[in-house]
């Protein structure tokens, strides 16, 4: 997986009934955009660190050039 | 097959300098029961909600009492290239549900028991198939060639 500030990482459940979960990038620790990425889940949610598997996704988003 | 592929989820971790109160709304928010203790890139500690239960609450422990006063440490770890198999040997003798998957002392994931159970349960499916079939379908005799 490769992701950047910003962008929203989306984990697809493992059990029928379960929802999808899904956080946003705040700082990418690995290498060349790789993991582990600090992570906040939810608009007012905690920070952590996210390691992603198999269930996980990115859904990249445009980031403009300052 | 290695350590590393039979990682089925993602996982998360907290420093070990955040809260309780912390620790429980991750889980929450993350929708996960156990949580990867790091400092810097090393995985210090694993805690769970068992763990947030027992260890904190059961113990008087205030909400906002650091998270490393109730983990488990050190780790039983595995290798993220060390052969999978090993991992079984380990749950047998450590007892844990869950395996914390470590590359040069970095935390990668988490080996979870139930996940190995049910690949488990599903290569032996594969193999009785055959078998089970044999004993419920009747054999088919082949029809008498034609001779000229």
């Amino acid at each position: 997986m490769r992701a950047s500030v910003g962008d929203r990482i989306v984990i697809h459940p493992h059990r029928l009934g379960e929802h999808e979960r899904d956080c946003e990038v705040l700082e990418v620790r690995g290498v060349d955009g790789g993991p582990p990425y600090a992570v906040r889940w939810g608009e007012n949610g905690h920070e952590a660190i996210f390691f992603p598997g198999p269930d996980a996704s990115v859904q990249h988003f445009e980031h403009s050039s300052r | 097959m290695k350590a590393f592929e039979g990682i089925r989820r993602s996982g998360v971790g907290i420093e070990a300098d955040r809260t309780i109160r912390d620790a429980a709304t991750v889980m929450e928010q993350a929708g996960v029961g156990a949580l990867a203790v790091i400092d810097g890139t090393r995985l210090v500690g694993i805690v769970t909600d068992r763990d947030l239960v027992r260890r904190g609450l059961a113990q008087g422990l205030e909400s906002d009492a650091r998270i490393d006063g109730v983990m488990t440490s050190p780790v039983v770890t595995i290798e993220a290239e060390a052969d999978l198999h090993d991992a079984f040997s380990i749950f047998r003798t450590h007892g844990l549900r869950r395996l914390a998957v470590v590359r040069d002392d970095r935390f990668v994931g988490m080996i979870a028991v139930d996940d190995l159970l049910m690949n488990v349960a599903a290569e032996l499916g594969d193999l009785i198939r055959p078998v089970t079939g044999e004993v419920l379908f009747s054999h088919h005799e082949s029809p008498v060639p034609a001779t000229r």
